[in-house]
């Protein structure tokens, strides 16, 4: 025997629970207002699972625990953690340019320029600003004004800052055995980003990230890492020379700390 | 194609972005909790349960699938981890010490401040597959479609199972004096 179809009550109790569900076809509307008109027994059931659903509807929302969400960001541990590098200041973020711009002449292809924003949004794809060094190194065409020499387990290289009109350049060239962290803090020497060119590199493209967020630079670097960071006067244009707090870390621990003047 | 918000923040916490951890847990805490508390039926309970969907959602968030809202994934965990705490729970003590009186005296009415309390009483005199599909429905506001997504079960069975959950809700409440 074929299946039956179901008893009109059964139909009627799934058009009413759907359309209270918001679920129903302009059909099967159709076809529960014709079974309502005729039965007033429906209408009752209707009316009942309506209230029923508004009850529920209506139940309070609760409030979680005022310490919750700090009990649970205090047990979580994020892939990489932030080193607890304290600088003081907030700068605004920045936001790209339309148009990519070689610095240095001669130096440097399709480098990324950012310019200051005033908006704050921590978020963003830092993949287009990375550029390439074609030749030389940008320590050797423009005027270096200091530099930090290190050399500490695991870790070594140079790093210096030079000029190159309104623009500082870092000089990075660094050998880490294991992922380094290196955190700039721009904001405390009211200098914005401007791009990063990379000269050399021994590592790929997972082993090295750039990430700006609260007024400091962040990249992460491990192998032979040669590279440089173009900073731009956040404020006036006063040629006053700045003070550059650099800080590299390994595993979240503080490997090397030191200030450049240029 | 540009990132999804939910992919973007899930990306960022991926890459130890702290901030984006906290915006995670701040906008999500309130509803997971919520559905958490309608499944369990006591504060202490949910905010554990919430806890662990929390630090479960962030140990698989490389899994995440962006195909899917990541409030639906949230949730789905949430509702998981209440589910589980409630069968840990119910091995541990079979009677709840705030047991639901399924036999009330035939003249028990309710005051209108009591209403909530025995509505959830009634979600709690459910089963947990019946009250589930209540919560998904009325508190996270989920359809059919995406109710089956996160139970993982047909859409049919989810209809048939909030019918028979809403016609059990009903009788239970008249039981109990309350005018549906």
């Amino acid at each position: 025997m074929k299946d039956v179809q179901a008893r009109p009550d059964a139909r009627a109790m799934e058009l009413i629970n759907a359309e209270i569900d918001g679920e129903l076809t302009r059909e099967e509307q159709a076809e529960l207002d014709a079974m309502l008109e005729s039965s007033a027994d429906l209408r009752a059931m209707q009316a009942e699972l309506r209230n029923l659903a508004s009850m529920l509807d209506s139940l309070p929302e609760q409030t979680p625990p005022a310490d919750l969400a700090n009990r649970i960001l205090d047990q979580i541990q994020l892939p990489k953690s932030e080193p607890a590098f304290s600088l003081a200041g907030l700068f605004g973020l920045f936001k790209p340019a339309p148009t990519a711009v070689a610095f240095a002449a001669g130096l440097l292809v399709t480098v990324g320029v950012y310019e200051v924003a005033s908006e704050r949004d921590v978020a963003m794809d830092t993949s287009r600003m990375v550029g390439t060094m074609v030749s030389g190194s940008p320590s050797q065409a423009n005027n270096e004004k200091d530099s930090l020499a290190i050399s500490v387990p695991g870790l070594s290289g140079t790093v210096s800052i030079s000029e190159s009109g309104a623009m500082r350049i870092l000089n990075f060239d660094l050998d880490s055995v294991e992922e380094t962290e290196i955190v700039i803090a721009l904001a405390e020497a009211q200098l914005g980003f401007g791009g990063i060119a990379r000269a050399a590199s021994s590592g790929t493209d997972a082993e090295q990230s750039y990430r700006i967020s609260e007024g400091t630079l962040r990249m992460v670097n491990q192998g032979r890492q040669a590279f440089s960071v173009f900073l731009l006067e956040a404020a006036n244009q006063d040629g006053e020379s700045r003070k550059i707090s650099i800080g590299i870390f390994s595993d979240g621990a503080p490997v090397f700390s030191g200030v450049l003047r240029g | 194609m540009t990132k999804s918000r939910d992919q973007s923040l899930v990306d960022r916490c991926l890459n130890g972005d702290r901030q984006a951890l906290e915006t995670l847990v701040r906008e999500y805490q309130h509803p997971l909790y919520n559905a958490a508390y309608r499944i369990l039926g006591n504060p202490e309970d949910a905010a554990d349960a919430t806890q662990a969907a929390f630090l479960k959602a962030i140990e698989n968030l490389d899994r995440y699938d962006s195909n899917y809202k990541l409030f639906s994934w949230m949730y789905r965990i949430a509702v998981n981890e209440a589910l589980n705490q409630l069968k840990r729970k119910k091995n541990q003590q079979p009677l709840d010490d705030r047991a639901v009186d399924d036999n009330p005296g035939p003249d028990e009415q309710v005051e209108a401040g009591n209403l909530s309390r025995e509505i959830q009483d009634g979600l709690m005199a459910l089963t947990d597959s019946y009250r589930t599909v209540i919560v998904l429905r009325h508190f996270a506001d989920f359809s059919y479609r995406q109710i089956s997504d996160v139970l993982e079960i047909p859409e049919k069975t989810v209809k048939s199972r909030l019918y028979s959950a809403r016609q059990l809700m009903k009788e239970r409440l008249l039981a109990h004096g309350v005018t549906v």
